[in-house]
Formats: structure tokens, sequence, C-alpha cells
């Protein structure tokens, strides 16, 4: 089976089809979170809203009827007072009324004879027009009523029955108090900085507490001013329900967007709707915090994805670079190597001719341009290698070769050697080579006949310089070759073994 | 090599790029619901607010024609406990507002240690034998001030005379006074009584066009402030030709009364244009009668009965004069203490101190209601 081969695009196709992928995952989990949150959020403030408002008013109905409960108490534990005591004079009533005000923390005690005459600690008046309770034929054991005080104040009015109470010798029918609603929104109030708004009403949607059911309602008419504004349903429901006295909740929608709720409960007794009102803008304030925080760690989480991200993709792109680099690095090691087999001679270590011919090529287009001016070769043939090799060996004969190169580098120093055939080198000299030339020669001469006498390598020398005349490289080798095949037969009369 | 490279970054790169997109547009849309910022406001807020500042202006006089804002003055009393009687023409509304200004009083008096008691009496019907026979039974207590609503001037102003003879101190207070030249030492109340009924019949005249048929539903026989309004309405009827009175009845205060005789003439002048009601009573009454029987008479009438006002704001009534209860009530303390204390009119208060009446027209009828009641509704 082919193995599948891992190259650079490859890694680079996968890591940038993770990333997408990655980055999509993320991004629509993003979404789907936030929208969730948010969703639930909106969910939750409405939840709590009613819910807040409806345990508010629920409390503050409940507080009113405790408050009415206690008075009927109260009043109750005053007659037996007024039972007990021996009372002669209006003056000695008056007293006994204002000791049992303040023993029993009583609002406006009065008690009422059968001829409707009403007796306060201060003052004694016909009540009959005063107090509707008094104008009923027939009176209830109990009586809750609202009073409107000319004037516009409002007072919860609490009476019952005292059959059989004997005050100065005549019948006393009723004992009641009336407490100031301004009183009782006393009781009802609690700093919360603004953020519920509660207001106690009547049947018709008359403000009784004469408190501010916030920026709209305000202390009109609840159901005048709601009127315009909710569904013409909930409306009905919301007047039915207050002339029912009967709970509930209304939802006030502004038109920015906001949205206020508030919550009715019924005060048992006395015809009256506690209603409480807050603003959604206020729970979302509450409840804003979590969902902000819920949002910021959803940020977070997304910064650090995109930075885990950048992280991981400069990590890539650097590893990438360096796999690049490294391949690069390679490929041109291996190029230079193998440039460097194709034009080495693999014996001497020279170049080979593959080499010369390359930088034959290079120079002769040089030559053309005029772009050389100093520059010799020196033709190199070593004499009796054949007679070696065949008298020798073929290791002796490559020894020989060995040893005229290395002859030939040593004397030829800033020159390039190449071997170009056999036994066969070319020196091109250029530059300090070109300088010293006639100097080396002369010394590489004088070695090859030291040679000639003690056995070394006896290598014939043949050189040229460029001329102005010449076209090409090849003009000067062949010069620099005929003088060595001249050089050849003058160290042949010499004794030199040659081909021959 | 390059090509490679550059292809290796755009590979990368472009991921990247995506995912910084697709942050921006992940954070900014989901900064949180928008805070309210409490200035939310409902499409009805608008139209009530400018209606609170024009009526503000506009209704200055409706706002001061009950003064609920008094304070006692700086005159400092001789005791800390006066005991006082009052006894009125009957019981009724009208003087239970009076009463909730003597309360007021008698509180701030209370506040700076000075105990007021006081008995506030009336009868069930408005009777003269009945008040006459009360004032002797005063005289019997030990009141610092005997004070007196005249249920008729004829009859109780010589027993006044005889008890201030008699060294008792007394005074006349809220609708009516005695006769010109008793003795009581002073009244407080409305003293214009003619004038009231005048500028109310002034009213229906002008809205009838100076012509058509009028009855005058006066009150109690005898009480002088209805009488006083009544002769001010025949005066003012005399004046124009084109105008004729059909009818004068008395409903003794009552709305039942009023209502049972408002129909009767309505049956007797089924072209009864206008009728003048002269105390607190009997507008309710005519308003019910007239609304029953679908008349278009148009009725003027007095005081801030709230049945009264919601007619005024239906247009069944036309107008209404409103007096000062509650300032007449918080007065009639404060002079009484003055006089208990041996003092007679002069600088410490005046013999006899005025309280307006202020003439309302449908448009200041809820209003009205709001002040007095508290709800227009």
């Amino acid at each position: 089976m082919k193995k599948m081969e891992i190259t650079t695009r490859t890694f680079a196709m996968t890591a940038a089809i993770g990333s997408i992928l990655i980055i999509a995952t993320l991004i629509l989990n993003t979404i789907w979170t936030s929208k969730q949150t948010v969703s639930a959020t909106e969910e939750a403030v409405s939840s709590v809203s009613s819910f807040y408002l409806e345990a508010m008013a629920d409390r503050r109905a409940k507080t009113i009827t405790n408050l009415i409960s206690n008075n009927f108490d109260q009043m109750e534990k005053a007659l037996i007072i007024f039972e007990d005591e021996r009372i002669e004079t209006q003056d000695d009533l008056r007293d006994l009324i204002g000791k049992t005000k303040s023993l029993l923390s009583l609002s406006r005690f009065a008690l009422v004879d059968e001829d409707n005459i009403v007796y306060t600690q201060y003052t004694t008046y016909t009540g009959g027009s005063r107090h509707e309770f008094l104008s009923k034929e027939v009176m209830d054991e109990h009586v809750i009523s609202t009073v409107y005080l000319y004037g516009s104040s409002k007072q919860l009015c609490l009476a019952f029955q005292t059959p059989g109470l004997k005050v100065m010798g005549k019948p006393f029918k009723a004992c009641f108090v009336q407490i100031d609603i301004k009183d009782i929104v006393d009781l009802l109030a609690f700093d919360d900085e603004g953020r519920t708004h509660f207001a106690i009403y009547s049947k018709n949607g008359g403000n009784l507490s004469d408190t501010d059911l916030g920026p709209v309602i305000g202390e009109k008419n609840i159901l005048n001013v709601t009127k315009g504004i909710v569904p013409d349903d909930e409306w009905e429901r919301f007047r039915d329900d207050f002339a029912n006295e009967a709970a509930g909740n209304l939802m006030l929608s502004s038109a920015e967007g906001g949205a206020e709720t508030l919550s009715y409960v019924p005060i048992e007794g006395t015809g009256w709707e506690m209603v409480v009102l807050i603003r959604e803008s206020v729970i979302q304030d509450q409840i804003q915090a979590v969902s902000e925080k819920n949002l910021m760690f959803s940020r977070y989480q997304i910064l650090f994805a995109l930075i885990a991200m950048i992280v991981f993709a400069g990590v890539l792109l650097l590893q990438l670079r360096a796999i690049s680099r490294n391949r690069l690095e390679a490929e041109r090691e291996n190029s230079r190597t193998f440039r460097s087999m194709a034009n080495t001679d693999s014996m001497t270590g020279d170049r080979n001719k593959h080499a010369y011919s390359e930088f034959e090529i290079f120079t002769n287009l040089r030559i053309r341009e005029n772009e050389v001016a100093n520059l010799a070769v020196i033709i190199c043939d070593i004499n009796g290698l054949k007679y070696v090799n065949d008298t020798l060996g073929h290791a002796a004969g490559d020894k020989l070769i060995k040893d005229a190169s290395a002859m030939i580098c040593e004397c030829f120093t800033h020159g390039s050697v190449f071997r170009i055939g056999g036994d066969e080198f070319a020196v091109i000299l250029q530059g300090k080579g070109y300088d010293t030339r006639e100097k080396d020669i002369e010394d590489f001469n004088r070695r090859v006949e030291e040679n000639l006498k003690n056995g070394g390598v006896v290598i014939s020398l043949g050189h040229s310089a460029l001329t102005k005349d010449d076209d090409q490289l090849r003009d000067v080798f062949e010069r620099a070759d005929q003088m060595m095949y001249e050089r050849k037969k003058e160290l042949k009369a010499m004794g030199a073994k040659t081909r021959d | 090599m390059k090509e490679k490279r550059r292809k290796i970054l755009l590979v990368v790169l472009v991921p990247a790029a995506a995912l910084a997109v697709a942050v921006c547009l992940c954070i900014f849309p989901f900064a949180g619901p928008a805070k309210d910022d409490g200035k939310d406001i409902l499409t009805a807020e608008g139209t009530g607010g400018s209606e609170e500042l024009s009526g503000a202006g506009a209704d200055a006089a409706v706002r001061g024609a009950v003064d609920f804002d008094h304070e006692l003055d700086s005159y400092v009393p001789l005791k800390d406990h006066y005991n006082f009687y009052f006894t009125y023409k009957t019981v009724h509304p009208w003087w239970d507002a009076v009463a909730l200004g003597m309360e007021e009083a008698q509180r701030q008096f209370l506040d700076k240690g000075i105990t007021v008691t006081y008995e506030y009496m009336a009868p069930n019907a408005a009777s003269a034998a009945d008040q006459t026979e009360r004032l002797f039974k005063a005289e019997e207590g030990n009141y610092d001030v005997i004070g007196v609503d005249v249920a008729d001037e004829q009859v109780i102003s010589p027993l006044l005379d005889k008890m201030v003879d008699d060294g008792y101190k007394v005074m006349t207070f809220s609708s009516s006074d005695a006769a010109n030249g008793c003795k009581r030492i002073a009244y407080v109340g409305n003293t214009h009584n003619y004038e009231d009924g005048a500028e109310l019949t002034e009213a229906l005249c002008e809205k009838l066009g100076y012509k058509g048929k009028v009855a005058i539903l006066v009150g109690s026989f005898g009480a002088p402030c209805h009488e006083d309004r009544a002769q001010g309405a025949k005066d003012t009827i005399d004046k124009y030709p084109d105008m004729e009175i059909v009818a004068t009845e008395y409903d003794m205060d009552s709305v039942h009364l009023a209502y049972e005789l408002t129909k009767q003439i309505l049956k007797d002048h089924p072209d009864l244009a206008g009728i003048v009601c002269c105390n607190m009573s009997n507008p309710v009454g005519a308003a019910r009668a007239v609304t029953e029987l679908k008349s278009s008479a148009v009725i003027v009438g007095m005081d801030h009965d709230r049945e009264a006002l919601h007619y005024l704001n239906d247009g069944v009534i036309y107008c209404l004069g409103v007096q000062d209860c509650y300032s007449i009530g918080f007065h009639t303390i404060q002079v009484a203490v003055k006089i208990a204390d041996g003092n007679l009119p002069g600088e410490l208060f005046e013999e006899k101190t005025n309280v307006t009446t202020t003439v309302i027209y449908q448009k200041d009828a809820a209003l009205m209601l709001e002040l007095l009641y508290g709800d227009a509704s």
C-alpha cells in the first residue's frame, strides 16, 4: 500500500481547515449561548418582577389588614375599660377616652350614642352626616369604610357596634377610630431607593394614598390613565378586578420599549386595592449584573480562544517556516552536492572536464564581452602514466595521478585546477595566480626536472595567456597545449617516460 | 519557496482574521440588555404634563376658593383650657366642613399646650325652636363662649341679646348672622349672602340671554343666609323685563324635598329656563329632577356638595358658589378663644370676619372635586 506522504501543503490545509472549524464552532456556540442568556434573562425579569411585586403587594396589603385587625382588637379592649369605669359626666368621658387612646395607641377614638352624637377626647358633635356608617338605619357589626374628608384628606374608618354599653346613663351604639391614610402610607413606605412605587386605590381607581405610582400613572386615577395604554381586553380585566376586589398583574409598555409591571392585591374588607409598580428595568438592573457576568465570561472565553488561536497559528507558522527553511537548506545542500559531484574528479578532488566545459562556456561569454583581461591557461600532462599503469598497475597509476594533481595544486595555489583527461590537467590562472604565473611555472618546471632525476612525477607543462586576438578560451588552450607538447619532447629528451 | 511561504501565510492568517471579525460581531451585539435609564415615557404622559401646566395658571381662583393652609395668629391665650358650645342650623355636610376647620384650629392650639373642647350640635332639621332650646341648655353649661349659626334671626336674635345681657359671651358663625343690631360679640362667616345670590343669578340670566322663566329654591324658612341669597336672586331677575320668577319654594335643606319640589315646578312649568338654588342641598335635588325629567333648565346654586360638583362637571349644573367652610371653622375657634379671654372686636379680630365665596363653572369642577375630595372620577 502506498504510504501517503504528508506534505507542507497538506499540513497547512489541515491547519487552516481545523482553525476554521474551531472558529465556526466557537462563533455558533457563542451566538447560541448569548441568545439563550438574553432570552432567559428576559424571562427571568418578567417572572421575577411579577413574583417580586406580588409578594410586595401582598405584604403591604397584609400590613393594612393586620392594622385593621389590631385596631378592632384594641377597640374591644377599650370597651372593656369603658364598661368597667364609672363615667358620670362628659368630662369624665373625655378623660377616659384620652387615657384609652394613649393606652391602646388608638387614632381618633370615639364613641357614638344612640342619638348619633359623637364623643371624642375633646369634642362632642352631631355625627349623622359626617359618618356614613351612622346614616344607615342598621349598622353592621363591623364597619370598614373610607372617609373622604373635605379637603381631600382620606381616612379609614373602623367602627363596630357596642350593644349594651351605657355611659352617663345613656346607651351607646358604636365606637370607631379613624386612621389617616397618610399614616398608613408611612407605615408601608420603606427606602428602596425609588425602585418600586405603591399606591392604594378605591374601586373606581381613585388614588387614596396620594402616593406617586411612577412617572406615568403618578397620582391620577389609575383606571383612567391606563385605559389608553394597555390593550382593551386587558384594561377591562383590570377594571373588573378592581370592581370585584381581585388580584392580578398588569404590564405596561412604554413607547421607548421599556416595561413596567404592576401588581395589585385587594385589601380585605376595605374595598381598596394595593398596587405596587416596578419598572422592569429595575429588575433587569439587578439581573443585569448576573447576565453581564455571564456575558463577560463568554467574552473572556472568546478572547482566550482568539489568543490561543493566534498563538497556535503563530507557532504553526514558525514551524512551517522552519520546516521550509530546513527543506530549502537540505535541497540546497543536495544541489550543491550533486553539483559538486557532477563537477569534481573523484580521484584527485580537482574539478573535472565537465566543470572545465562549464567554465569554458562561461569564460567565452565573458571574453566576447571583453570582461576578461588577465587570464592564462596552463596545460599539464603526466609523463609515463601508461607505462606505470602497464608496469606497476593501475593503483600505482592512480597514485601517480594524485601526486601530479597534488603537485599542480601546490604550485598553482591561486589557480583553478581541472583534470580534463586521464593524465591531463588544465589550470586557469587569474588574478594573483596570473600575476605570479611566470615564477610558478618556473618553479614547477624546476621541480619536474628534479623529479625526473629522483623518480618523482614528471609533468609536461604548457601555458599561454589570453590575448586581444583570442575569441575564445580554446585559442589559449591550444597554444598552451602546443607548448605542452614541446615541453613533453624536451622532457623526453631528458629521459622522461612517455606514452610511446 | 517564496510562493509556498506566501500560501502558507495566507492559509493561516485568513482564518485568524475571520476569527477576529467573528469575535467583534459576537461581543458587541451582546453587551447585555439595554439599561433602562428611567426616561421611558408612555404616550399619555406628555398630555398630562401640559394640561397640568396650563391648568395651574388658569385655576388659581379655584385653588384659592378654599384655604386649607391656616396657622394660628400670634395671639397668646390667657388660659390653657377653653370650653365652647356651638349650635348650627341642621345636621348637614356643609357644617361638617366647618367642623374640620374647627378641628384644625383645635389641633394647633393643642400643639401649643392649650386644650380647646367644644360641643358642636344641631338638630336633624332646621328649627328655630330647637335652637332656642339648645341655647337655654347651653346657658346651664360651663362654656366660655356660646356660638350660634342663626336658624331664624327674628326668633334667635332677641335670645342672643338676653344671653349677652346675662353675661354670656355669645358669637355667631358660619352661614347666618343675627339681625343687625344684635348684641352678639362677633360673627365669623359669610357676610355677603345677598351678593352671592345676586352673582349666581346674574350668571344665570346671562346664560339664558336675559329671558325666560326662573324658579328659586330658598332653603330653610327664615334662615338669614338662604333668605338673603333668595332676595339677591329676586332683585337680579327683576332687572330684566323678559325674565319671570314662576316659583319660590322652601326645601328646608333637604335634598329629597328639593328634588320633589323641582319635579313639581318642572311639571307646572315645562318651559322653565332656570333654577336658582340658595343652599348646598337644593342644587343636588334640583339636578336630580332635571336629569330625570330631561329638562334643559339651567341650574345655579351654592356650595360644594360632591354630587353637585359631579353635576357641575357633567354640565347639568351651570355654576356653584363655593364658600370657604374650612376657613370659617378655623377662624371661629380662633375668635372664640379671644372672646373667651374677654376681648372685644378691634385689633385682635373684626366684628364680622368675612369669608369668601368663589363661583366656579364646569371647567373648574374636576379640580374642585380633586381639591375637596381627592378624586375627580
